[in-house]
């Protein structure tokens, strides 16, 4: 029984295009989840390997106080206890 | 908080299991009901069934919830939405946890969506981890409840009383913040969703004292 409502909804995914904005926006928020998690991991692994802000901003294509204001502070707790 | 018992753990699991089925993005105190109807071996669905409520009548009660909006309406998973743009993710939280590790990419989705004062570039919850619990008082409750009971660990019939009394008991105010409501909006939850498990019992026409009560009863002969 779980299985026919959960296949529905698989359904409901798989035939409405992206042209559908209840589907399309929702896809899009959920790709922007995975960005901010894949844009802290990056960031955090940059900072471990010795880049400066500089160098991160300038791929990230922002500028150095900006990442900086958003990755910088206690964040980096995570990396210092394992040191 | 006091520890959950192995029983409790299957519960919630079918719980989850409820929620998908309906296709809610989140787990609540009404998916802890139907929960503790599709286990079925606990004291607290005893109980429930003492009090008529059966696992059939209470997810066709959820369905009449849903359609008068006080759920969210089904609405495809995040692996779904994430697939009709071409992107497997499952595969990517694999690789993912490959390069960085289980405990990097735990860091990363907890910097990502937790609270923060400005919100900047934040976002409530993300595709790389489960749905959210939203049972935060149901728990506290049931702990509480342990710990006046001297229980050592929290029992489905603890998780039943603590859904009742978290029905029962207004949410403090720390609980109506700004993060929260985006994470309610993100789920298509109602304006001021405090958990549907009141409407949920209310509609199988069950009284929330004598239930309370016979979970208290039955709680005691567990103890005993």
């Amino acid at each position: 029984m779980g299985e026919t409502a959960s296949s529905e909804v698989t359904q409901v995914a798989a035939a409405t295009s992206s042209q559908d904005p209840e589907v399309g926006l929702a896809a899009v928020a959920a790709l922007r989840g995975l960005v901010e998690v894949l844009e802290a991991l990056q960031v955090e692994n940059a900072r471990a390997k010795g880049w400066s802000w500089r160098q991160i901003a300038a791929r990230l294509g922002v500028t150095k106080q900006a990442v900086h204001h958003k990755y910088a502070g206690r964040r980096f707790g995570f990396r210092r206890q394992q040191r | 908080m006091t520890q959950r018992s192995e029983h409790a753990s299957r519960v919630l699991d079918l719980a989850r299991a409820e929620a998908d089925r309906f296709g809610h993005r989140y787990l609540g105190p009404e998916h802890l009901v139907l929960g503790v109807l599709r286990d079925g071996s606990s004291g607290a669905a005893r109980v429930l069934h003492a009090h008529g409520v059966t696992l059939v009548a209470a997810r066709a009660a959820l369905g009449r919830l849903a359609e008068r909006g006080l759920v969210a309406g089904p609405r495809p998973s995040d692996a779904e939405l994430l697939g009709s743009l071409g992107i497997d993710l499952d595969a990517l939280r694999q690789r993912t946890e490959q390069a960085f590790g289980a405990k990097a990419v735990g860091w990363a989705v907890r910097e990502a969506t937790r609270a923060r004062r400005r919100g900047l570039g934040r976002v409530p919850r993300t595709p790389l981890r489960d749905p959210p619990l939203l049972i935060p008082q149901v728990l506290y409750h049931a702990g509480e409840q342990a710990r006046t009971l001297g229980a050592g660990e929290v029992g489905p019939e603890l998780l039943l009383l603590g859904v009742v009394t978290d029905i029962r008991t207004p949410w403090p105010r720390c609980m109506n913040n700004r993060w929260r409501r985006q994470l309610h909006a993100s789920l298509g939850l109602p304006k001021g969703y405090r958990g549907a498990a009141g409407p949920l019992l209310a509609t199988l026409g069950v009284d929330l004292d004598r239930l309370g009560e016979a979970v208290d009863a039955e709680l005691g002969g567990v103890q005993r």
